[in-house]
């Protein structure tokens, strides 16, 4: 076994006992998990333990008002990428657990008007002041 | 009495918007906050009203600097979903303008710190050598900034004649080795100037998340180059650039001294530059439904694209996570017990790209 597959089988291993979570897919630009009911705060302290950085957080806006949330982890030679949802437009901050959560979620917040509880300041980031929260989620819908 | 000084949002440092408010207790800075979003131009969203021909001409406005380096990103990411290979030679040509690109963003950076520091003399020198390397990109590209050499599935335009190319980047680069290099590890002037002011631990990069030579002058050794090979630095290998000190020193030698690994990776790719075709295809392609992310190293550090194709015309969503996103909060940690005056140099020091953040 490879230290690539060791550390991915621990990796595996590590989340598979997080609630919510699911089957870890290898693609070809990394690892994927979609686990819409995710325990994220667990997720992020987990990731931390394992060494693994956060690089961003991305916000897909779904057709039912939900925003799909991805979190976009690294560890070299291995990249992770987790999959979940926002229940009723909000998911537990994990800026606390990981730094640069910080600023990925007010952005998300500002695009698409999730909420993130337990985040220290969740002010407008980008937002233009004219505009309202979840600007691109209101644009999408105008057309 | 602590007092609050607000600096910004206009040339806080560099000349791009935003806001710095610093708490102060004489002249000791005991807290900072950073506020950004002043040039916000909503470019994620227009890409989903863009097709995907358009999309690249449009990233490519994300940033004039290192506009290079979020087309070929964007169209790795995109080629991901399509299953498409770009053709070696598209390959190498992508990793040329990516490496030319870093050096002129080095140059820029080194010129400007020179200034900030009262170095007139060295700023000079620093920008007439970033002036060649922009003659070397209007060259190849037929433009000084936003080269349009990516397309997706490859490349516009090939390099002809590399040798050319070559004998100049080589010129550059002793230019470089004999000028730059001494004046930021050596000089009087500049190193009392930088050394020991605005440290960033490894600790503190690892726990604010930051990248490029931020990361890499804190002892913190990522490199996508390294990390995640792609491109051709699978086949030119590359040469990591750290320091320990985590000061503005260490971020200005780190910098310096990547550009000397920039000369010799522009050398090599086109001295190895493969034959064959620029694209994989003719035509427009049609990208079918998935999502993938695609990883580089801009000047300033790991830049991360996410893109969702939903078969249509145009894509379903473009995320860009730039590198001074996750740099410049950071300075809300390596400013606090420093002196008010070297504020500016500090943030400064992290080559902060407003417009690459906001976006």
């Amino acid at each position: 076994m490879t230290n690539i597959d060791g550390a991915r089988e621990d990796l595996a291993a590590k989340l598979a006992a997080i609630p919510g979570a699911t089957e870890i897919t290898e693609r070809r630009d990394g690892l994927w998990m979609s686990a819409p009911q995710l325990d994220v705060e667990a997720m992020a302290r987990e990731m931390n333990a394992l060494g693994y950085r956060l690089g961003t957080m991305t916000g897909v806006a779904a057709e039912d008002g939900e925003t799909t949330v991805i979190y976009h982890y690294a560890r070299p030679p291995l990249a992770v990428n987790i999959k979940t949802r926002t229940r009723d437009g909000a998911l537990p901050s994990v800026a606390l657990i990981a730094r640069p959560a910080s600023w990925a979620e007010r952005e998300i917040h500002d695009f698409f008007a999730v909420n993130f509880p337990g985040h220290p300041n969740l002010a407008p980031l980008l937002r233009p002041p004219q505009l309202t929260d979840g600007f691109f989620r209101d644009a999408a819908t105008a057309e | 009495m602590p007092f609050t000084i607000p600096i910004g949002p206009f040339h806080p440092a560099l000349e791009e918007p935003y806001k710095v408010r610093v708490r102060c207790a004489a002249e000791t800075v005991e807290q900072v906050n950073v506020t950004v979003g002043f040039c916000c131009r909503g470019i994620e969203l227009l890409a989903q009203r863009r097709n995907w021909v358009q999309a690249v001409t449009l990233i490519e406005r994300v940033c004039g600097i290192c506009s290079s380096v979020h087309t070929t990103t964007l169209c790795r990411a995109i080629e991901t979903v399509a299953g498409i290979e770009a053709p070696a030679r598209a390959v190498y040509i992508r990793t040329v303008l990516c490496e030319l690109e870093r050096i002129h963003s080095h140059l820029l950076w080194a010129g400007l710190a020179a200034e900030y520091i009262g170095f007139q003399t060295l700023y000079m020198e620093v920008f007439t050598l970033r002036e060649r390397i922009m003659d070397l990109l209007e060259r190849i590209s037929g433009n000084r900034v936003h080269y349009g050499m990516n397309r997706i599935g490859g490349v516009n335009r090939d390099i002809g004649e590399p040798a050319p190319v070559i004998a100049e980047v080589n010129a550059i680069g002793a230019a470089i080795e004999r000028q730059l290099v001494p004046a930021f590890l050596h000089n009087a002037t500049v190193t009392p100037r930088l050394a020991g002011v605005g440290v960033l631990s490894r600790e503190q990069a690892l726990e604010w998340g930051v990248v490029g030579p931020v990361a890499r002058a804190s002892g913190v050794d990522t490199d996508v180059r390294s990390d995640f090979p792609h491109g051709g630095y699978s086949d030119l290998g590359f040469r990591i650039v750290t320091r320990p000190e985590g000061d503005v020193q260490a971020r200005v030698v780190v910098r310096a001294l990547e550009l000397l690994e920039s000369i010799r990776l522009v050398t090599e790719a086109l001295r190895r530059l493969p034959a064959g075709p620029l694209c994989a295809f003719e035509g427009v392609p049609v990208i079918p439904p998935g999502e993938a992310i695609a990883r580089a190293e801009a000047p300033r550090g790991e830049v991360i694209y996410y893109v969702a194709s939903d078969g249509g015309e145009c894509p379903a969503r473009v995320k860009i996570r730039t590198p001074s996103f996750v740099n410049i909060p950071a300075l809300e940690t390596m400013t606090v017990g420093q002196q008010l005056g070297n504020v500016p140099l500090i943030q400064a020091s992290v080559d902060p790209c407003l417009s690459c953040t906001d976006r």
